[in-house]
Parts: structure tokens; sequence; C-alpha cells
């Protein structure tokens, strides 16, 4: 096709004054041959002169032809097919679980994307320049063919981010056809504040809002770590849809033991409620807990009806039990040193009365309560961290079957020590008890109580570098700080040590060498000798001789630590980590410290993590930033919690272990929401001059209404144009050439020439 | 009486009279510090400091007869400057006349032996308030503890349910019904009784009670023999019975 465009590029002013000046001209001529002409010939060649200056004239306007010729392009077009885990759900509501087999929703895109004769997905291959893409927490492009496998399995929908990156990729004249539940759970969850997408978004809707009936819990806070005999709290939120009118049970369990139930009443279709709950963790370690609601009849999702999550219960406290045998100087000093400790949380029971001790009034008028044996033994003795026997027998009191959960308890992780006097361990029978095994000492049933002249203290070479017996930091100090202490005055003899002796008795005494203070290790537990009853001496006649009275204060509480494994007083121990997501590398990091407690970088260090299904997996460790810090990697791959343990060892010995917990999931909540956001794809379509399309409505009209659409907002053609100026043409310049010969040759003819 | 109590009552006669002072004492001293607890009287200068000589060996009787104390049958005599005093955590100091002022240096120890864990009783054997004993007492334990002043101690106190539950102090007469303490932080290591304690708990070489309880007669004996052994287990166990597990129980008790 051909168009004639003036294309001249002189100003009109300029034009207008040579016509102005061609009609002057004219007239002139016609004026002249008037006299020697006839009217008729005058006209006549005047007309052809004319003739000749209006082409003139017309060719200053640079008059020129232009061709164009028009080739359609095939469109780019995104497809986009959500496979996130919420596309699983039925896309009927009406569908209730147990029917056989409801139709989800990416069952319900896949019927029409693929179905019919001619499926339409093969239309759109056809008819656009189709790049197909799955999409959930990331997009995967696959073929055509891979439709039909596709599984709603993504942990999340990041939909309007995707949808912004595939507008970017996208070409000119491209456009997104997107197929969703418009569940988006990324870190966008609407339009607010967010520029228009610069490519026309076609939206396939697919579930329905309307008759969705779910009831959830969503929201869940709970703290990660609480503190033994203290209550924490965990708010959630219930929401529900399509379940107005009706009352459900919101339980609460530990473990599968219930805490407490709540009715939840639900008033409107759209309900949200805030819900708080308190529990009191008396054990301490990770627990697992529970808030759920039953699955209630026509609800389309019930996962969501149920959340876990883990407390670490840790005390805040060192909750020690003491069993004294009669009131004595030493207990009332243990006493003093454990109640100025914050620290430190005591329960003490003193036997201030002996079966065969008498009193001269009614027991209403006695203090004494009854020692509760079976409360202590059997149910509460989990809840102490340490024990301690202080010039304590059994024998008076109770069946030594009692000893057997103190062994236990020591076995499991708890702490004992045994202090000295002529109720301790062999005057208090213990050398054939179920603790003889548990001690750190050697008993043989024949060691007595012994009254000594003044015994000194010596510390061991163990106990110059053990955190018990450092009262001060700088070790010539520290020892002669012990070499100050006062003499004791009585010793219980043992056989020898089992453990690690850390004090012997010292000075110009007999008992020379003889084991004063020592420590072992049973099971998981801690335990501590010390054989004698006059450690409160080193208190209060250090103050008589005007020493401090903090050294002994300072080794008691010292002692509580170490018994109760305080993580200060661990010789390896892993940092705290920080929930992650799966794929995300995270760092472990751990603290090792030799037997001197001094920091170590030549220690071995093994570390494992055990994945949700307990498949261990090594990981390597090494020495990372200051003396004493280790560090190693871990990816997890899947969600759940993941068990640590590390295990560090030098020259061969083994300096501790440790082990911590650390959660993997997702943070989107893909599965805790399943109603659909049709009204955030209608939004984006709109926003994006697209189109909003229910997955009912989609069909081959649909298709033919895209395609116009795209055609209105931007046609996908090229135009090719070629221009020719008149004036390079030979026709005009022959057509001039004749008028001239024509009006040349009349004048000749008449006479002008 | 049999030849054992004939000895025991001589030779706690002839002790407590000063017939075989030093000699016996020092040998008794070491085995005495073993013991759990020895039951020391503060000698001091000036007034009478020992009242009523006889009056410990039937508390430590009481004490050993009732709990599982093991108790040192005779007392300690301390003068506040000992060296040895820091072995004896639980002090009595009784009289009847004012006496002399502390030395600089036994008040220094005193302040000491109180503030670090040590326990002391004061026992007015005269009973008049604002004279004598009870004067002298007052200006030195203002000496000790500068500004800090005995105040009434209240019934719940742990003194008085350490071990039995008292509800009257005793005595041999009754000049104060309650008692009087000074508290130095959480602790109260002093406790005042104006009833003259050691004549109720005094008995003579025959057995035979010295002094005659008024008004309250034996039962008033009895209250001040509890109330010795109570003070005695406080000094020893501290507030132990104010312990969360001793409330409820305790509480029961009372309210019957």
């Amino acid at each position: 096709m051909r168009d004639l465009y003036l294309i001249g590029t002189l100003p009109l002013w300029l034009i207008a004054l040579a016509g102005a000046a061609v009609i002057t001209l004219l007239v002139l001529q016609f004026r002249g041959l008037r006299r020697r002409l006839p009217l008729g010939q005058t006209i006549f060649l005047t007309l052809l002169r004319t003739v000749v200056y209006a082409g003139l004239i017309f060719f200053l306007f640079g008059p020129a032809l232009i061709d164009r010729k028009t080739t359609q392009l095939r469109r780019p077009l995104t497809v986009l097919v959500d496979s996130s885990q919420s596309m699983g759900f039925a896309a009927d509501p009406k569908a209730v679980p147990g029917d056989k087999a409801p139709v989800s929703r990416l069952d319900a895109v896949r019927d029409k994307l693929t179905g019919g004769k001619e499926p339409l997905i093969q239309k759109l291959n056809r008819d656009y320049d189709l790049r197909l893409v799955r999409f959930g927490t990331s997009m995967e492009p696959i073929a055509p063919g891979s439709l039909a496998g596709m599984r709603a399995q993504d942990p999340g929908t990041r939909l309007i981010e995707l949808l912004q990156a595939a507008a970017r990729d996208g070409a000119a004249q491209s456009a997104i056809l997107v197929f969703s539940d418009g569940i988006a759970n990324g870190d966008r969850k609407s339009l607010e504040g967010m520029a228009p997408l610069p490519v026309p978004v076609f939206a396939v809707g697919v579930g329905q809002t309307e008759g969705f009936t779910d009831v959830r819990i969503s929201k869940l806070g709970a703290p990660e770590f609480a503190f033994r005999g203290r209550e924490f709290k965990l708010d959630l939120t219930v929401q529900a849809s399509g379940m107005k009118g009706r009352t459900v049970p919101l339980f609460f369990n530990r473990g599968k033991n219930l805490i407490t139930t709540r009715p939840i009443t639900i008033d409107s279709d759209s309900f949200e409620q805030k819900v708080t709950l308190a529990f009191t963790p008396k054990d301490l370690g990770t627990h697992a807990f529970s808030v759920s609601i039953p699955a209630q009849a026509g609800e389309q999702i019930v996962p969501n009806n149920h959340k876990e999550f883990k407390v670490e219960v840790q005390r805040d406290k060192i909750r020690i039990l003491t069993l004294s045998g009669s009131p004595a100087w030493n207990y009332r000093f243990l006493r003093m040193a454990m109640k100025q400790d914050p620290l430190i949380e005591l329960v003490s029971f003193v036997f201030l009365r002996t079966p065969t001790d008498t009193v001269d009034v009614p027991e209403s008028q006695l203090s004494l309560i009854p020692f509760p044996i079976d409360d202590i033994f059997l149910e509460e003795l989990k809840n102490f961290d340490v024990i301690f026997l202080d010039d304590f027998s059994h024998r008076a009191y109770f069946n030594p079957v009692y000893l057997e959960r103190v062994r236990d308890f020591v076995r499991d992780g708890g702490g004992l020590a045994m202090i000295g006097g002529a109720r301790a361990f062999d005057s208090g029978g213990y050398g054939d008890s179920a603790l003889r095994e548990v001690l750190p000492v050697e008993l043989d049933g024949k060691g007595v109580f012994e009254t000594r002249g003044a015994v000194q203290t010596t510390l061991t070479a163990a106990g110059k570098a053990h955190p018990i017996t450092r009262l001060l930091p700088d070790p010539k100090a520290n020892e002669e700080a012990w070499r100050k202490m006062p003499a004791l005055t009585g010793m219980n003899q043992v056989r020898g040590v089992r453990g690690e002796s850390l004090l012997t008795a010292g000075g110009a005494d007999s008992a020379v060498g003889a084991p004063l203070l020592a420590i072992g290790r049973y099971g998981k537990g801690r335990t501590l000798a010390l054989m004698t009853d006059d450690a409160w001496r080193w208190n209060f006649i250090a103050v008589g001789n005007k020493e401090t009275p903090q050294n002994h204060l300072k080794l008691m509480r010292q002692a509580v630590r170490w018994l109760a494994q305080e993580p200060s007083f661990e010789q390896v121990r892993l940092r705290p980590i920080p929930s992650s997501q799966p794929g995300e590398k995270i760092a472990i990091k751990l603290r090792v410290l030799k037997d001197d407690f001094t920091p170590t970088r030549e220690a071995s260090v093994q570390l494992r993590v055990f994945t949700p299904e307990g498949e261990p997996i090594v990981v390597s460790a090494a020495a990372d930033g200051e003396e004493g810090e280790y560090a190693g990697e871990f990816t997890p791959t899947r969600e759940g919690t993941h068990r640590v343990e590390a295990e560090a060892s030098l020259a061969g010995k083994v300096l501790g272990k440790d082990k911590t917990s650390f959660t993997a999931a997702f943070s989107y909540g893909e599965a805790d929401d399943g109603l659909p956001r049709l009204d955030l794809l209608k939004q984006i379509a709109e926003t994006s001059k697209g189109e909003y399309i229910p997955i009912a409505d989609w069909n081959e009209k649909a298709l033919e209404r895209i395609a116009a659409r795209l055609q209105s907002i931007a046609p996908a053609e090229i135009v090719e144009q070629r221009q020719t100026r008149l004036w390079n043409n030979l026709w005009p310049f022959a057509i001039m050439l004749v008028l001239l010969s024509v009006e040349w040759w009349t004048r000749r003819k008449w006479g002008l020439i | 009486m049999n030849r054992r109590k004939f000895i025991q009552i001589v030779s706690q006669s002839l002790l407590g009279a000063g017939v075989l002072p030093s000699v016996a004492q020092a040998a008794a001293a070491d085995d005495r510090r073993r013991l759990q607890f020895v039951f020391a009287q503060i000698k001091y200068r000036g007034g009478d400091w020992n009242p009523h000589p006889l009056s410990v060996a039937p508390l430590m009787e009481e004490l050993m007869a009732r709990t599982s104390v093991e108790a040192a049958a005779t007392r300690y005599e301390a003068s506040l400057g000992d060296r040895d005093l820091f072995n004896y955590p639980f002090l009595y100091l009784t009289g009847k006349y004012e006496f002399e002022p502390f030395a600089p240096d036994e008040i220094d120890n005193l302040r000491r032996f109180l503030t670090y864990g040590g326990f002391l009783l004061i026992d007015d054997a005269l009973g008049q308030q604002g004279y004598g004993f009870d004067k002298a007492v007052r200006r030195e334990m203002q000496r000790v503890f500068p500004g800090n002043e005995f105040k009434r101690i209240p019934p719940g106190h742990a003194s008085l349910r350490s071990y039995y539950l008292l509800r009257r102090v005793g005595g041999v007469r009754i000049v104060s019904p309650t008692l009087d303490g000074i508290t130095i932080g959480n602790s109260m290591p002093v406790i005042y009784c104006q009833n003259d304690l050691g004549g109720a708990w005094e008995r003579d070489q025959t057995g035979k009670w010295t002094n005659i309880c008024t008004p309250g007669g034996e039962a008033q004996r009895r209250d001040a023999f509890h109330l010795g052994i109570n003070l005695i287990l406080y000094a020893m166990t501290e507030n132990y019975k104010e312990d969360l597990i001793h409330v409820p129980f305790i509480r029961r008790r009372l309210t019957r």
C-alpha cells in the first residue's frame, strides 16, 4: 500500500511567497498575451503555464510516496502454574474430606489446560511464543508435557514476587497468564505500595471462597525457652470461614497429655479470635506441645487445625535438696552459702529429732513436719538438680531402696554431694547401699569418723586446676588461700578415691594424704564427697582470724554449680542455634576448654547432626576465631527438629560432650490458610490491564478474549516502510517538459516567436 | 541416785563452782569442739557474769533428750577477746548487775562474730528494765551495732517455731511476754530475754530447781526450757522453719 505524503522541509511562508510571485507572473503574462492574441488563445497559453507553475509549487512541498508492509508476530506469553501445597486442596468447597478423590485445585488447572481433543496448552503453544513455568517459592520452566506429572508440593507461594520477576524477564508485547488460587505468603502479601506490573497479567483463579469451610490455628507465638516453675504464655489466633454459629473445642496438649481445653464460639463467617494459653513447666528439657481443634464437619483443610511447637525448659535456679542428719553448724554455714546465692533455690530437711528422742508436749505443739519420703523420692526427685546428704544416714528414717532412686537420679544427670560426719559414708551405712557405686570414694564398710587434732588442707594437682577449688584466679594466690584455711577437727575415713581427689589432709596430722574432697561422675551425673563435717570452720574461724569467709562460701557455690552441670562449668558447650529454613546454611559453634578450664585450639571436635528422621550426619568442625571456639556448617534439607551432638577430645581423652537442637521450618505457612484469594488475583489483573478469568470460564473464548485484549493494548506486528520522493521520479519532469514544449510549439504556431 | 550420777553431779558442781576451773576446762576443750553444740557463756569484767552456774547442764540434758543435737554437757566460758571464741558460734550473755564496758577489740570481735554467722542470747537475770544488767547490755549493744536498737520479735518469728511452736516466753519471772532482737540483714543474730531463763533452767546438786517460777510455776519453767531449745536450734538452722515447705504445715497446726 502506497500513500502520498508531503514531506518537504521549506517554510510555508517561502512557498507562499513563491506562489505570490507565480501569480504575479501569470497575471503579467495574461495581460501581455491579451494584447497580441484573442481571449481564447490567451487563456489556453496562460493555463498551460499555470499548470507548470502549480507543479513547481507542489514540488516545493516535498511530495513523496510511502510504501508500508505489516507482518504479524507470535506474542511472547509466560504461563505460570501455581504448584504450591495449597493447590492440593479441593477445588470445590462442597467436596469434603472423605469424598471419593476430590478434584484438587491443581487437578482443575491441569484438566483445563490439557483436557479435550485439542488441549488449550497446545493452542497456546501454537499461537504464542510460550514459556511454561511452575512456581511456588521459586520459578522453574517446564515442558508442556510435564503438566501431567506436576504435583502441589512447594512449601510456599511467593506469588507477587515471582509475578514481578516474570514481568521483568518478559520481552516487549509479552503477557503473563497465571493459574493460581491467589494465596500469597511470601514477603509480599498484597499489592499495597507496589507499582503496577509492566505487562498485562491474565489471572485464572481456581478454588472458591463461597462455601469454603475451614477452622484453623494461625499466628502461634510460643517461647522457645521457658523456665522451670515459671508460667509461660502462648498467643494464637483461631480463624474460621463459613462456620458461623458453631462452637469448637481448642485443646492444649503436652505430648499426648491434655493440659487444658477451651471452647471457641464462632460468631461470624469470617471469624478471628486471639487466644492466650498458659502453662507452668515442672520438668527440665525440651518438651513438645500442641494446640489443636478437631476436624469439623464439612471442613476443607484439616492439617491447619493442629500446630506443634517445642519449648526448652531451663532452670532459672539450681534446685537443691539437702538432707541434714541433725542441726549443725555445718548446715548453718552451708545454708548461708546457698541462701545468699540468687541462682540457688534451696529445699532443706533437717532431722531435728531422732526416733529415740522423746518430747514432753503433744505433737501438735511441735513444728516438726513429717519427712515426705514418697513425695521426695518417688515424685519430686527429678525436679531437683543436686542433692546434698549432709551428715545424714538413711538408716533411721527410710528403707535403703529409696537410695536406688537417688542412684538413678545421678545416673540420669543429677548431682549428689555427701558431706561427712558421724552419719556419713561408712559410718552412715552407705558402704552396702545403692550409693556405694555412685560416690567418688571407695567404701568398704570399715571407715569410721575420726576426731583429729588439726587437719590442714592441701590442694592436689587436680585441685589446683579444678573450678570447684579455684577460689582465686591466680594459681599462686589460690594455693596461698588454701594454705591459710583454718584447720579441721574431724574426718571420715574412706578406702580410696574412685574419681579425682581435689583436696587431701595435710599438715602434721597423721591423716596426711587422706582424701578430703573428691569428685566423680556416674552415668550422666556428677558426685562430690567432702569427708568432714567441719567445713564451716573454713568460714567462721577464718572470720575470727580476720580473714575472709568468702572462700568457704565460694567453694560451696562452685561445688553446687559444678554438680548441677552449669553451662559455665562445662568444658564443651554448644552455642544456641537459631531456627532456620531448609536450604539455609547454618553455623554450629561451640566452645572447648581443657581440663584446667583454659581454652584450647588443639582439641579434636566431632559434630553430628541428627535429621528429624534420626539419620546422623557428621559435620566437620574447625577452630574458629577466638581461642577455644570451633565452628562447623550444616544445611538442613527438610523441615523438622534437628538434634546436634558435639564431643571434644584432647590427646585421646574426652573433654566433654554437649547437645542441643534447632528447628528448620519454612516460614510461609502454606497449609495454614487455604482460603483462595481470588480478590488478589482480580486486583493483579486490573492493575496490570489484564483480565481476571474464573477457572470455570477458561475456554477457547477466553483465549480469544485474551488475544483481542492484547491486540488492543499493544498489537504484536512489525510495519516495514519505504519512501520515494516524487522529485526523484522521471514522470513529473517529463510532464512539465511536455507542457512547456506544447506552450512553445503553440506560441510558434500563433506567431509569437 | 547411782554412782555415775553422783560423780557427774559432783564434777559439775566442782566445775560450776570454779573449784577445778581452767585445767579441767582445757582438757575438755578439744573434745567439746568436736561436738555439734557447745553452750559458750561470756565472761566479762564487773557485775556478775555467772548468776546461775548450774543452769546450763539441765538445758543441755533437755536438748539432747528432745532433739538430735549432740551437745557438750558443760558450758564453755569465753571472754570476748578469746582467740577461741569463733569455735563456738552460740554465745550466752547473762548477769544481774551493770558491768564494765567491753574493750574496743572485744566490741570489734563481737561485731564480726555476729555479722558473719554467730548468735548471741542475752538473758537478764535481774529483770529490771533500765537498770543493772539491762542498762549495761543496751549500752554495749549500741556500741556493737550503732543505731541498730532492740526490737520486739513478732509471734511468728522463726526462733519461736524452730522446734516447739511457742506462744509464751518462759523464765523465772515474766518481765516481758515477748523477746527483743537485733536484725542484721535477713537474720537476727541477737535475741534478748528479760525473764531470767537461766534461773528457770538451774538445778542444784541434788536435782532441785533453785528458783521458783512465778506466776506460772512449772509450766512457765517448761516454757523457759522450750525457748532455750528453740533458740539453740534457731542459731543452728537460722530461718529454716520459714522455708516454704514448712509454712503450710505449721500454719495448720497453729490454727487447730
